[in-house]
């Protein structure tokens, strides 16, 4: 199953995740880093995959933008 | 020498291995669009304070955090020169993390910073220093200035 574009709170981001940065570009998260850059309230979230690696930060209690999420429920 | 192997300029050539061979240099990635971007301000006047003295830069265009470099070599490039002036040698677009890293970013990710931390570069405008013999003596994280007094003290140690 897959959800249609949604914006969601980045601490519900989950492993798997298709998200997409300000910038356009979008990853499939595989790592969350619990902070970013030494800031307690932000996390990064990390694509580290054979296509690509690719890090984008958000405020802990800031939304991001999920563009596919496998295997949600209806 | 570790830092020329294979690198190709942002202009797609060849860079001269003689413009970083027997230099100091400061090997920075670069980004157009970060909140650090004005860090380039501070990378050209290390640029002009150290530079007579066998001293370079080296800017190191990534697109990987944030794709916060998504422009073609031609507008990094012009965005470089034409805000900040900027007169340091910048490389291809690289990739410094990950499993397409540059190998150049391969022997630089080993080295750890001041607190220990060797392995991926953190996000933009991470530095690192190789000396004119071609070791890699000093990281330092994003949020360390150019001109900090760390950076200085460590590439006036290693000035030919």
């Amino acid at each position: 199953m897959t959800l249609a574009p949604a914006t969601v709170k980045a601490t519900e981001v989950q492993l798997g995740d298709r998200l997409r940065a300000r910038s356009g570009a979008e990853l499939t998260v595989t790592r969350i880093d619990g902070e970013f850059m030494g800031r307690a309230n932000m996390l990064a979230f990390v694509e580290d995959s054979g296509e690509q690696w690719f890090k984008m930060p958000a405020l802990r209690d800031g939304d991001v933008e999920l563009v596919r999420r496998e295997n949600a429920v209806e | 020498m570790v830092v020329a192997d294979g690198l190709s300029g942002i202009d797609g050539r060849r860079i001269d291995p003689a413009v970083l061979e027997g230099n100091a240099v400061l090997v920075v990635n670069v980004a157009s669009q970060c909140g650090l971007t004005p860090q380039y301000e501070g990378l050209e006047r290390l640029q002009e304070r150290y530079g007579a003295a066998g001293f370079t830069v080296l800017g190191v265009p990534c697109n990987q955090f944030a794709g916060q470099e998504p422009g073609t070599p031609e507008e990094i490039q012009q965005f470089c020169s034409t805000t900040y002036g900027a007169s340091f040698p910048l490389t291809e677009k690289l990739e410094v993390n990950g499993h397409h890293r540059h190998p150049l970013y391969e022997r630089l990710t080993a080295v750890p910073d001041a607190e220990g931390r060797a392995g991926e570069v953190e996000w933009n405008f991470e530095k690192f220093l190789i000396s004119p013999a071609g070791e890699i003596v000093a990281r330092f994280r994003p949020q360390v200035e150019p001109e900090d007094d760390q950076v200085t003290r460590a590439i006036e140690r290693v000035l030919p």
